[in-house]
């Protein structure tokens, strides 16, 4: 079972308290929204999640594996992956050789032949496998997303944090991102996604978290928390600064 | 048509391996078949050659395959030749203790340590180990280190020294690194100057051949000057140092550390201990560079400061740039081709009655070449033509393959083309 535990997390840049004080669950294979306003703390936090950066104070547990101390690949080996804002793919590396380094960096391949079998599965299904022997800089910058995604299929981790998915993509694409996150959950994967698009992000979440000037202002169904009056001062500003 | 396509493809990769094959014939028959008056010299620069394409190969694994742009390359290559030069110089055993020098008794004998006296060691009556041997009237032989485990030795404290070094710069990238490494090599090199006592400093450090007794291979005796045996050594050294490299790039090692280059944040956020790999790759590349430097220093016989000046270090990088960067095969065929063309280039001729002296305009036309190279071909001129073949089909088949429309599993679009 999976369960993500966010405890008082506070990050401070110098003067600047990005976080403050964070908590939240995740239990099991939910599919869960982050959004908030430019600054909320949204990359800072997925930062910390992943081992990227370390927190000033609160605690990250996996499971029963306190993972906040832990380095990046340590993170990923315990079962958190995540992609980026702005896309990094391995440029200079073939699409395939992209996909192998997360299955052998977790083990996870079993024989040269299985690990192509299965990377050609991963790129089928993201419907890039025409591509495999391309290196991953002549790739659109929606393929490349694609083949963000697809690195994480081979991971494997129990929780995915993707970060701005649907940023620069185009529809088409995007269809093929919708159809990788409702399969990924459906294999029991919990996902975290953090988007500015929220017709998207509305429609796929099971529920709703809202970052604002590092604090979690919201947590519940996307209906309930569409509807807090937190959230739309947060987003559309406080009625007496409207009216100014 | 695509079985034909295949074969095609197949066959032009395969042609890399086998102008590999003809080459390193060629290399092994050629002290063999050469039989011109100037053999030693054709000798030497092949050494030469050779002990540049293990430097320019070991650095292309580290800066082009893992991204370490390292100005410390002959730094390390320095410290496996004063290794092997130190420990040649000062270390002895002997049957029977001096009772003057530092002494250790080992396996039942004594090894000696010479007392350094700097550019007068050899002044009998300072040399605290002639000045026992005069006292025994040579009745007791005495033994110095063993080329062979000088140069093993000299292998290990490089390797030390690279993993030392990785260390450090684990946080460093781009400039700052190659400052850093930069930084490590001037001051070895003003150590090495400034300790004249124990290197000889600008004096130069004498080190015994490579063969100080003679070699005999295949019935027929060489004397520790013919250049045969240096010229198998080396090339045996390029050998096994090129052989350990394929192994490392097509294994997971050479996949991590390409994927280190290209993004370190994203490699580790995949499950890769970029730390591990990052020391690792300046492990092996800086053992490479020591073993070189050992070997080398042993055929030239006298090592100085001089090897770790800031020039040697941009005619290393000049030569896998030429070469190719990103394939350490590319960049020890520039460092081969680029020796012997820097060597060759150095007969001076006569156009229209003017004398053009080529010892200074070789290196005029080296460093257009370089300029060239970087402006027009950046992944130089060598491993371009390795990836024609290589990569032969490639895009033959992506285009193959998107022509054959297929629905995706989903319903959902056909292939994924580059709408952007």
């Amino acid at each position: 079972m999976i369960h993500l535990k966010v405890t008082n997390l506070h990050k401070q840049f110098g003067g600047l308290h990005v976080l403050k004080g964070v908590n939240f669950e995740v239990n099991g294979p939910e599919l869960i929204g982050l959004i908030g306003p430019n600054g909320a703390g949204k990359t800072t936090m997925t930062n910390i999640l992943d081992g990227a950066i370390k927190p000033t104070s609160g605690t990250v547990y996996l499971g029963e594996e306190r993972i906040d101390q832990l380095p990046p690949f340590e993170v990923a080996r315990a079962g958190l992956g995540r992609t980026f804002q702005v896309t990094r793919s391995f440029r200079r590396m073939t699409v395939l050789e992209n996909l192998y380094v997360p299955a052998l960096a977790m083990g996870h391949a079993h024989g040269k032949a299985r690990l192509r079998e299965t990377a050609m599965e991963v790129l089928e299904f993201l419907t890039i496998d025409h591509l495999r022997n391309e290196y991953a800089q002549a790739l659109s910058g929606g393929q490349q997303k694609l083949l963000e995604l697809g690195r994480l299929l081979m991971l494997n981790p129990d929780v995915i944090i993707l970060d701005e998915p649907f940023a620069g993509v185009h529809p088409k694409l995007m269809e093929v991102i919708y159809a990788y996150i409702r399969r990924v959950n459906d294999d029991g994967k919990a996902i975290i996604l953090i988007s500015h698009q929220m017709d998207s992000i509305f429609s796929l979440s099971d529920r709703l978290l809202v970052l604002n000037f590092g604090d979690l202002i919201a947590d519940g169904p996307p209906e309930d928390v569409k509807n807090d009056p937190a959230v739309i001062e947060a987003y559309l500003g406080a009625e007496e600064e409207e009216t100014a | 048509m695509g079985i034909i396509r295949k074969g095609r493809a197949m066959k032009k990769k395969q042609i890399p391996n086998i102008a590999g094959v003809v080459v390193l014939a060629a290399l092994l028959l050629f002290p063999l078949v050469y039989g011109a008056a100037d053999y030693d010299y054709m000798m030497h620069i092949m050494i030469t050659a050779f002990f540049y394409a293990i430097l320019a190969a070991s650095w292309s694994m580290l800066s082009g395959y893992a991204g370490q742009f390292s100005f410390g390359h002959m730094g390390f290559m320095a410290i496996g030749a004063y290794t092997t030069g130190l420990l040649c110089h000062y270390i002895y055993l002997s049957p029977e203790p001096t009772g003057l020098c530092a002494e250790a008794r080992v396996f039942g004998q004594w090894l000696v340590v010479v007392n350094p006296i700097g550019v007068t060691s050899t002044t009998l009556t300072q040399d605290c180990l002639r000045q026992a041997m005069e006292a025994w009237g040579g009745s007791v032989e005495v033994t110095r280190m063993p080329v062979p485990l000088g140069i093993l030795l000299g292998t290990l404290m490089g390797a030390l020294a690279g993993f030392l070094v990785g260390m450090l710069v684990l946080r460093l990238r781009a400039a700052y690194l190659a400052l850093f490494t930069l930084g490590f090599s001037e001051i070895l090199k003003a150590t090495i100057s400034a300790e004249i006592d124990i290197t000889r400093g600008q004096a130069g450090l004498e080190l015994p051949p490579l063969y100080p007794e003679g070699v005999t291979w295949f019935g027929t005796y060489f004397e520790p000057t013919d250049k045969l045996p240096p010229y198998y050594t080396m090339l045996a050294l390029l050998l096994v140092c090129l052989g350990i490299l394929a192994w490392l790039a097509h294994s997971r090692f050479g996949l991590f550390v390409r994927a280190l280059r290209e993004d370190p944040d994203a490699a580790a956020a995949l499950g890769v201990n970029t730390t591990r790999y990052k020391v690792l790759v300046f492990t092996i590349t800086c053992a490479m560079a020591a073993a070189a430097g050992a070997v080398q220093g042993h055929y030239v016989q006298i090592i100085t400061p001089n090897m770790l000046f800031l020039l040697q270090m941009s005619l290393v990088v000049a030569m896998a740039v030429i070469g190719g960067i990103e394939n350490f095969v590319a960049a020890a065929i520039g460092a081969i081709l680029l020796q012997v063309m820097l060597e060759l280039l150095r007969n001076s001729f006569v156009i229209g009655g003017i004398e053009v002296d080529m010892t200074i305009w070789r290196l005029v036309f080296f460093g257009l070449l370089l300029m060239v190279t970087l402006r027009f071909f950046r992944n130089g001129l060598i491993a371009p033509i390795i990836a024609y073949f290589g990569r032969a089909g490639v895009a033959e088949e992506t285009v193959a393959k998107r022509a054959s429309t297929v629905t995706g599993p989903h319903g959902g679009p056909h292939r994924t083309e580059a709408p952007d």
